[in-house]
């Protein structure tokens, strides 16, 4: 058995067909001494390197809109007039035209190096160097895979020119690099195709083998069958309340009216900046009041629980700039906000009174990226200054989650946000699909960091709300019950899921399900034992 | 003459691929010579997504554009055109 990372709720069973791709590709060498030889090469290379663009045009056009728009941004990494430039450098000294064009490549991959959101763009630089190197060598790249039979295919990683080429016969993928956020992720997830990535050991598979790909037990079985594939989870909602409320994730008024058509109770968090990211200027009290005012009117009905601006380097919001003086990723303008701009955070406060007044609905407001109770009085009594609010603060930092106690008498109620809390507690990039493992929800020290911020909110008489990404899976969100926890905060895609799986469940069983969650001491062993203890 | 222009960059991921090959067709489709330059004196053409990558310009810096022609109305647009894609 193989594990990995799987994707999608699809299983399937086939014969691994692996992808070997580097091997093959002739040594870079000194070919020429004349500038006559120089300019042979050059035409050779221009030659290549217009057989990969036409390559390219022909997989856009038998493309969907968003790969067609990928092939056409590699065209132009392709035909960049100044890797052209630096390969002809190259090929001045003496470099075949291969060698040459690999060497520019690598000029081009250093200077983009060190850059997370040029990552991506690297490795498709390699593959597209790779492609005019094979066109030189005369040797084909393309996948010629077979048109029928049930394949796995195995390789490295999948680029979009792979990919492009899968054919019906692909009814699984397996990646021994990769992860959640990946090329191969997201056309595997959007083609139904089951799919396990990261896993590491995959590349011991032997062409001809028989495996089963199954994503929902995040492994891969050699010589498994259909039988042994784990079953992703149905829950029948057998009670009718859920033993917890479940509210829905909103930042806009579509959000708003598609979770008024859920069974959401209310809103459990209304992120505000995402009104602002086109932003120039800071938006007047009148226009921050009618948009509050429009998305509380559409809103399910419930408490709407509305969190004050919340500014990072993944959402920047120019009226609210960042300074760049951390080297966290990414990085938070938190508390600050409250220090630098509050005359922005009153006039948000305000306009969400007077949209508040006007539609007559129950409003909650909190605060993002608190880190301390002294921050947590500053923030709430400001907000109790200005509105009839139950007032509240988001639990995203290890310093927080450990004060909880130290907040009774503030704050009415928290809310958590796993998504940040994960990345703050194991100190990991979030936004980094390399640390897609030590952000799963299922990591015993969140899980057990959960666990002691329900108890000592239990104890201060403080509410306690879940609204990161761990909200929306419905097994979790069971045991989020059973740890104490009062509501939980879905997006709306996922709000009938999570209800369904909080009315299958009696508080007990919950409480006994988050008990094994508890005991465990590795993520996959937390999820398996909650499902093993569900299946009795 | 040369036209010169501040622009701002909006987006989250600063001048990534996207904006950059969005850059290269329009200054490909004007024909004009358009240089960018970012505030530490790095200035890469226009017609090089790959230069104006590595110049790795982020959300929050400003890039000054540098548009060669005495068609002032024609600079603009061109400089508005680029703003649009920074936005994010």
């Amino acid at each position: 058995m193989l594990e990995g990372h799987g994707v999608g709720l699809n299983f399937a069973v086939g014969t691994v067909w692996r992808v070997f791709r580097h091997e093959t590709l002739p040594e870079w060498v000194k070919s020429h001494t004349t500038g006559t030889d120089a300019a042979d090469e050059a035409t050779a290379l221009r030659a290549a390197i217009s057989s990969v663009a036409s390559d390219l045009d022909r997989l856009a056009a038998g493309a969907d809109q968003t790969s067609a728009e990928i092939f056409e941004a590699l065209k132009i990494l392709l035909e960049d007039e100044e890797l052209f430039g630096q390969a002809q450098e190259n090929l001045l000294e003496g470099w075949s035209a291969a060698g040459a064009f690999g060497m520019a490549v690598n000029t081009f991959c250093e200077l983009l190096s060190g850059e997370s959101t040029l990552e991506e763009r690297v490795a498709d630089l390699q593959d597209l160097s790779r492609r005019v190197q094979a066109k030189l060598a005369g040797i084909s790249l393309t996948l010629d895979l077979p048109a029928t039979g049930e394949i796995i295919l195995v390789a490295e990683d999948f680029s979009p020119a792979d990919t492009a080429q899968f054919t019906s016969a692909v009814v699984g993928v397996i990646t021994i690099g990769g992860g959640p956020t990946s090329h191969t992720s997201i056309i595997c997830r959007a083609k139904g195709i089951a799919a396990v990535v990261a896993a590491t050991a995959a590349s011991d598979l032997q062409n001809g083998q028989q495996v089963l790909v199954d994503p929902v037990g995040d492994r891969v079985v050699v010589g498994g069958n259909a039988n042994q594939a784990t079953r992703a989870i149905e829950f029948k909602a057998g009670n009718s309340e859920p033993v917890i409320t479940v509210r829905a994730n909103v930042g806009n008024l579509t959000d708003a009216a598609a979770a008024a058509r859920t069974s959401a109770q209310g809103v459990g968090l209304f992120r505000t900046e995402l009104l602002y990211l086109n932003e120039k200027l800071q938006p007047s009290v009148q226009r921050q009041t009618t948009a509050y005012a429009e998305i509380f009117a559409a809103s399910p009905a419930g408490p709407v629980v509305v969190r004050t601006i919340d500014v990072a380097s993944d959402k920047p919001v120019a009226f609210l700039p960042l300074t760049h003086e951390t080297t966290l990723a990414p990085e938070s303008l938190g508390y600050r906000v409250l220090q630098e701009h509050r005359e922005f955070i009153q006039s948000q406060l305000e306009s969400i009174e007077t949209a508040r007044r006007q539609t007559g609905r129950e409003v909650w407001v909190m605060a993002p990226m608190i880190s301390s109770a002294a921050e947590a009085k500053d923030f709430c009594d400001l907000a109790r200054s200005i509105g009839d609010f139950k007032v509240g603060i988001m639990v995203e930092t290890p310093s927080i989650a450990s004060e909880i106690n130290r907040l009774e008498g503030i704050v009415d109620f928290v809310s958590i946000g796993t998504n940040d809390l994960s990345q703050y507690l194991f100190s990991v990039d979030r936004l980094n699909p390399a640390h897609g493992k030590l952000l799963s929800p299922w990591q015993p020290k969140l899980i057990s960091t959960i666990a002691q911020i329900a108890k000592d909110a239990l104890a201060g008489a403080i509410a306690v709300g879940v609204c990161g990404e761990a909200a929306s899976d419905p097994l979790f969100a069971i045991v989020l019950a059973g740890l104490g926890v009062t509501s939980v905060s879905a997006s709306p895609s996922q709000v009938d899921s999570v209800r369904d799986a909080l009315a299958s469940v009696d508080i007990e069983t919950a409480k006994m399900l988050a008990a094994r969650a508890l005991a465990a001491n590795s993520p996959e062993s937390a999820k398996a034992q909650v499902l093993a203890a569900l299946e009795d | 003459m040369t036209y010169n222009e501040s622009v701002t960059v909006h987006d989250s991921m600063g001048l990534h691929a996207r904006p950059a090959g969005q850059i290269v067709k329009l200054v490909r489709e004007s024909g004009l010579e358009v240089q960018i330059a970012k505030q530490d004196g790095q200035v890469a053409s226009g017609l090089s997504a790959l230069r104006m990558m590595a110049m790795k310009v982020r959300s929050g810096d400003t890039i000054e554009v540098r548009v060669e022609t005495d068609d002032t109305s024609a600079a603009k647009s061109l400089v508005a055109q680029i703003q649009e894609f920074l936005k994010g």
